[in-house]
Parts: structure tokens; sequence; C-alpha cells
């Protein structure tokens, strides 16, 4: 009975893990991106000199801004150029499509569509445009699945804490003679659960450590192929962190239910 | 040293175990409960190692209102209580001298505690020799001498014997009774629950009847049927 409750223990771990790696990856991820936002503020193609030194100028007075590059048509060709590698072939165009622009960054990226916004009733900008909405949308889907994993793990580790506490209730009832002598020489209950608690707590703790084993080989085998097709997600867990949460929670899961199911016994 | 005040204790089915009862056990008492099968002895040895708490009433043992102790404290009262049973209760994968450790251990009891007690108390009741035995290797009579020897280990002030001869043949049985007749005169007051008359009356202590619930009678130098230990043959 021990196995099963380790072995509970361990798939709920393994799973448990799978999913916080997977959302703290996702989360720094999409932090990051956030981070390199750029507000791009298109001018009009007739806007005057004046008028870009003016909104230069309005740029550079916000608050909230951190930064206000320039960026004349020539250099944004350049720069298309450089992000979208061979495959663009510039050779093809008769003129530049693209116009002036501004590259803004803000310190906050929650002030980015207050702050296009503003940007947009300044004279000479033709258009504001940020993939700032596209990526927050992003995020706030992947915390909506990360709740509805995160009650799923839960029901899990629900499962394996009743396990635990099944695997404990019949080692006590083997045991119950031993218990009612020591009752009856005046053993207090503390003394009478500590067996049964130690049982729970190593119960819970080798759950883990099968647990983070399994996923240590999985990250080692699998992360890196995943992470050689996609070279702009960082992979960079902190996995003492997470081993140490991991081992946490299996050990509180076979205390618990080892506490709760021992307690019944005695109170009964 | 023990004490109850119109006790009633009733069972699940609703038949009162114990129904206003009044009695009081002197410090180094020896005293025989008696009466039939179901009459109650073994409710009123419960009562007072707080294995039952009364419907009504009062249970005092060595000044302490058993019937009012909190839960956390009732380890410490069953250490200055001796209990045996009759079908002995001991620990069947740990030898004698292991069994009657265990009691002290379970106190915390330090391991020259431990060295210095336990063969005190099994010489006393005469299993020095057999302390590394297993209860399946012993005798009736043994296996309950190394119950009483756990029940005193911790130097109870009262010892509880619920039906100790019950599964003893008869020279077993009075191996037993005289060893708590030793007991019971270095000072540890007694109370053996019985339905041994020979016993009883061979002994001539004070005799407590129970019938439905009730004493009876509680007699000093009593026999075991008030009346009949008059006769010539049995009072010898």
């Amino acid at each position: 009975m021990q196995f099963t409750a380790i072995g509970t223990v361990a798939v709920t771990i393994v799973m448990l893990g799978t999913f916080l790696y997977v959302r703290e990856t996702l989360t720094t991820f999409g932090q990051g991106i956030l981070k390199q936002i750029e507000i791009a503020v298109y001018l009009d193609d007739n806007a005057t000199d004046a008028q870009a030194k003016q909104l230069a100028a309005s740029l550079a007075a916000d608050g909230r801004i951190t930064s206000a590059r320039y960026v004349p048509r020539a250099q944004g060709l350049q720069e298309m150029r450089g992000r979208l590698g061979r495959d663009f072939d510039t050779s093809l165009l008769t003129a530049n499509p693209l116009p002036n622009a501004f590259r803004v960054s803000v310190s906050n990226v929650d002030n980015v569509p207050d702050v296009a916004a503003s940007i947009g009733k300044l004279p000479g900008v033709a258009k504001v445009d940020y993939a700032a909405d596209t990526v927050t949308k992003l995020l706030r889907a992947a915390d909506v699945i990360g709740r509805v994993g995160m009650a799923m793990i839960g029901l899990l580790v629900l499962t394996a804490a009743i396990i635990i506490a099944n695997t404990i209730r019949l080692t006590v009832f083997a045991r119950r003679r031993e218990i009612a002598i020591m009752q009856l020489v005046g053993a207090t209950n503390m003394y009478i659960r500590m067996p049964f608690i130690a049982e729970g707590i190593i119960a819970g703790v080798v759950g883990a450590i099968v647990a983070i084993a399994v996923l240590a080989v999985a990250e080692m085998q699998i992360v890196p192929k995943i992470a050689s097709t996609l070279q702009f997600v960082p992979f960079h867990v902190n996995e003492l962190q997470l081993a140490g949460e991991l081992l946490g929670v299996g050990a509180a899961v076979g205390l618990v239910s080892s506490w709760l199911s021992v307690g019944r016994y005695l109170r009964a | 040293m023990i004490e109850l005040r119109g006790v009633t204790l009733t069972y699940p089915n609703g038949t009162r175990a114990l129904d206003d009862i009044d009695l009081e056990i002197g410090k180094a008492d020896f005293v025989f409960l008696v009466g039939h099968s179901g009459t109650g002895k073994s409710s009123l040895l419960k009562l007072l190692y707080r294995e039952a708490i009364p419907d009504a009433g009062e249970v005092i043992v060595d000044g302490i209102r058993v019937d009012k102790l909190r839960r956390g404290k009732v380890a410490a009262l069953r250490r200055n209580i001796g209990v045996v049973f009759q079908d002995f209760k001991l620990l069947t994968h740990k030898t004698v001298w292991e069994n009657v450790a265990f009691a002290l251990q379970v106190t915390g009891a330090r391991s020259k505690d431990v060295m210095r007690q336990v063969p005190r108390v099994l010489d006393l009741v005469g299993l020095s020799h057999k302390s590394r035995m297993l209860p399946s290797e012993l005798s009736g009579g043994e296996q309950q001498r190394a119950a009483i020897a756990r029940a005193l280990v911790n130097n109870p002030k009262i010892l509880l014997c619920d039906e100790p001869t019950g599964n003893l043949d008869p020279s077993n049985t009075t191996e037993i009774i005289e060893l708590l007749q030793r007991i019971n005169l270095k000072g540890t007051t007694v109370l053996v629950a019985t339905h041994n008359q020979a016993v009883v009356d061979r002994m001539r202590r004070r005799v407590v009847r129970l019938e439905n619930g009730k004493i009876l009678h509680d007699d000093e130098r009593g026999y075991y049927f008030r009346g009949l230990g008059q006769s010539p043959v049995l009072s010898g």
C-alpha cells in the first residue's frame, strides 16, 4: 500500500512540476516580450520637419515615455531587412513603403494603450501601432489556462492525500491492538501519532523525489529539442527552487493527510 | 483514594450499567468487586481509568475529578493507574522485558530508569529468568504476571484488575492472587473485579457486590455471596 501512496504522490507531483515549469517559462517569455514592446508612431507622409520636431518634444515631455527614437524611412527599411532576413527580398520593391516613424518605449507596459491613444491625437501622426494588445490577450489566456490547470492539479493533490490517508488508516487499523495498549499505559496522543505522521511524510517526500527525478530526466531529454525549435522562448527555470517547492508539496500532503487520518482514529 | 458519588452510566442500548453508585475506597485497600457478567464491574473500572465517562455523578481518583479530565490529561492519569485484564493484553512481538519497558518508554523515561525499574518489577512478579521470552512462550499465569509487572513499572498508586484470573487454571489463579496481595501489602490500592467465588471466599477481604447496576452490599471481610459464607464448611 505504501507503493500505491508513493506512486500516486509521484504522478501528481510530476504533473504539478510540469505545469509549474511550463507556466514559469511562458510567464518569463511573455514578460520579456512585453518589456520589449515599442509603440510605432508613423508620421504623415506630408508631415513637415517642424511637426516632426514638435512631435519629438511632445514625446520627450511625456513622463510615461522612457525613450522615443526617430527612425527615418530608409533606416526603417534596413531594420526590417535585418529582422526578416534573406527571405525578404527588397530588390523587388520599386519604392520604400515605410513612413518616417518614432519607436516609443514606456516605463510601464500597462500604460501602452493610454500613451498610444494620446500620441494618436498629436499633429503629424498618421497611425499608432503596438503589439502589446495581442500579448496581453495571450497572457490573459495563459492565466485562465493556469487557473484551470491548478484546479485540476488541486484535485490530483487531493486524490494523493486521500490515498495516503487511507494507507495510514489501514496501518493504524492493523496496529490497533498496539495503539490500545499504548493508550492504556499512558502514552500521549502525540507519542502514538508520531510514527504514523513520519510514515505519511516519508511517503510524500519519497513520491516527490521520484517525481523530481522523472522531471529532471524529462527536462534533460525534451527541453533541448523544444528549445532548438522555439529559440525565442527562454527556458530558464530555477530548477532548484522548483524542486524545493515540489518536495514541500509532497511533505505537506503526507503530513496533513496522515495527521488527519490518525487524529480521527484517536478521537474515536 | 477512589470515590464515586452518584455515578450513573448507561450502555449504548439504553440499559443502565451503573445506577447512582456511591463508593469509597481508601489508600492501600484491597477490594473485590463481584457480581455476575454484565452487572457493571468492568464498566466501573473503566470509569476509573477514563475509558468511559459517566452520564451523571463524580469520579474522583487520588483527588482528581476523572470524569471532568481534559482529553490531553488522560495519559498522565493512566500512568498513575495500573490496569490488568483477563486477556493480558501483552504485545505478542515483544519479549517480557520489552513489554514491561514499553510502559516506561511511552512516558519518556530515560534508559537508565528503564534499566533500573524493569528488573525490579520482574523480580517482584518472579519473571526475571524469563525476561527474554515472548508471550507465546509463557504459560497463562506467567503472561498475567508479565502484565502485572507492566502495570506496576510506573509505580502506580492504584492497580485495577478486570478478571485477572479469568483465563487461568486454579494453581495459576492462586499465584496471581497471592502476588496481588503482596503488591497490596506494599501500599498499592488494589481493586479486583472477579466472578471467582473460591478466591473471594478464601481471602476474606472487602467485597462490593454489584447487581443490576447498583451496589447490593459492601462488606469488610466479605464473602462472594453474603450469607453463604457463614456456613461452617466455607468459613473454615
